[in-house]
């Protein structure tokens, strides 16, 4: 599985845990990370570009270090 | 608080908008009540000098009808035609003590011209035979016509009245001279008016010797160096506020001018001068006036706090308006549309925003709908099976 689908998974576990409002949490983190997270699927390929703004996106709204 | 929303910096150019206009408020507030001050100053003056003039016209009528009376006198006329003094003593001294407690403390008879010179002091008769040459006698010597007017001279500043007096055949046998001491109008003018008065006399104008003496003749102080190129002939309050002036009496305008307005404990004043002219027309002293201005000014300050209460909750209930009026048209819809448009890139594709409005936002809320309506085409067309939810 690629790292992209990895976070992705981690951001819907985040979400599940703390009850949050997934459509709310799910499109700040894509408009920061610049990405629809409903196409990042296990065999999306991952580009360190992506990847690094995904994390940063995660820390902004979740406040974690994925 | 966000500062760089424009909510925020709406917020505070209002609030800005609210301190300055409350200032501004303030400041038009102070300059009327200023503004107000100078004009009752003003009126205090005007007033003041309508109040002198017509009780100066009364003392006249007055002083003229005594006369009238005192020459209607054959024994008077004749003794003085005579030129009896002790006589002439005799008839008129009886009459000096009923004059003066009206008022009329100078009585004077002077010889005809040329010579002129005082023939009989009532007020003094121990003294006669001097000169006084005085602008009003010369008057009534030239116009042998009756002569009044404000004079300063050596027995003091009194307005007097000159005319001729005639012997049974028509010729002039001399001149009676009536006067009142102007210190004693100010009184009257308190008693009157409420204000209170201050009567000074430029130096120029007075004998120094004469104020030394006349001062000890009316028990009161010699007050001669209190004050560099004027002295208090006389004055209706103690407070040495009331004669405080710093410049040249001679330059008072004509209708007088407004010098302060000050406070005395908790109660409030307006101090004016306007000058004092003699029967020549030279500028010999000058009036004050104070007025108590309290109750206006209380009810000048209630009216403006008021007015400064109803300003600021106004400015207040304005500023609160359209903060509502901004909150309702544009911010709460702008962020309507920023959750909708969140919420669809997170996958909620429901979220729809509803708009009955055709202004500016109605408009974008359209375009809104308008792009999630395509963006969700475009979805289904290029993703198909590949969305996961």
């Amino acid at each position: 599985m690629s790292q992209l689908y990895d976070l992705k998974v981690l951001i819907e576990a985040k979400i599940t845990a703390g009850g949050l409002d997934s459509a709310d949490v799910r499109g700040k983190i894509a408009l920061k990370a610049g990405r629809l997270l409903s196409f990042i699927t296990p065999t999306t390929p991952d580009d360190p570009v992506g990847v690094a703004k995904l994390k940063q996106a995660i820390k902004d709204v979740l406040n974690i270090n994925a | 608080m966000n500062f760089k929303s424009i909510q925020a910096k709406v917020l505070i150019a209002l609030v800005v908008c609210l301190v300055l206009g409350t200032g501004c408020v303030v400041e038009l507030m102070h300059y009327f009540t200023v503004e107000n001050s100078k004009s009752m100053a003003a009126e205090a003056a005007t007033s003041s000098q309508k109040l002198f003039a017509i009780l100066e016209a009364r003392e006249v009528s007055k002083m003229t009808a005594v006369s009238d009376v005192l020459l209607a006198d054959t024994q008077v006329r004749d003794a003085f035609a005579a030129k009896d003094r002790n006589r002439l003593l005799t008839l008129t001294a009886p009459l000096y003590p009923q004059l003066k407690s009206q008022g009329i403390s100078n009585w004077m008879f002077h010889t005809s011209e040329p010579d002129t010179s005082v023939f009989l002091r009532l007020h003094n008769p121990a003294k006669f035979g001097d000169h006084l040459n005085r602008f009003m006698d010369k008057e009534v010597v030239r116009t042998h016509a009756m002569v009044s007017g404000n004079e300063l001279a050596r027995a003091g500043f009194a307005i007097r009245i000159i005319r001729p007096v005639y012997d049974s055949k028509g010729a002039i046998t001399g001149y009676i001279e009536l006067g009142e001491e102007l210190g004693q109008f100010i009184h009257a003018m308190k008693s009157q008016s409420g204000d209170d008065y201050g009567l000074l006399l430029n130096k120029k104008f007075v004998d120094r010797q004469f104020w030394t003496d006349s001062s000890a003749a009316l028990k009161r102080r010699d007050n001669w160096n209190d004050n560099a190129q004027f002295v208090v002939a006389d004055r209706t309050a103690a407070n040495d506020r009331i004669i405080r002036f710093q410049g040249d009496l001679s330059t008072v305008p004509e209708l007088g001018t407004e010098l302060e307005e000050y406070r005395d404990g908790s109660s409030v004043f307006v101090r004016a001068i306007f000058p004092i002219r003699d029967a020549a027309g030279n500028t010999v002293g000058a009036m004050f006036v104070v007025r108590d201005i309290t109750a206006v000014y209380i009810a000048m300050r209630r009216t403006q706090n008021i007015l400064l209460a109803v300003t600021v909750v106004s400015l207040s209930l304005g500023v609160f308006l359209v903060l509502m009026l901004l909150n309702r048209l544009i911010f709460a819809r702008l962020k309507r549309i920023l959750t909708a448009a969140t919420r669809l890139v997170g996958g909620d594709f429901e979220t729809k925003i509803k708009t009955d409005s055709d202004d500016e936002v109605g408009q974008l809320e359209q375009l809104f709908e308008q792009f999630r309506n395509i963006f969700l085409s475009v979805l289904a067309e290029i993703s198909g099976a590949q969305l996961t939810r």
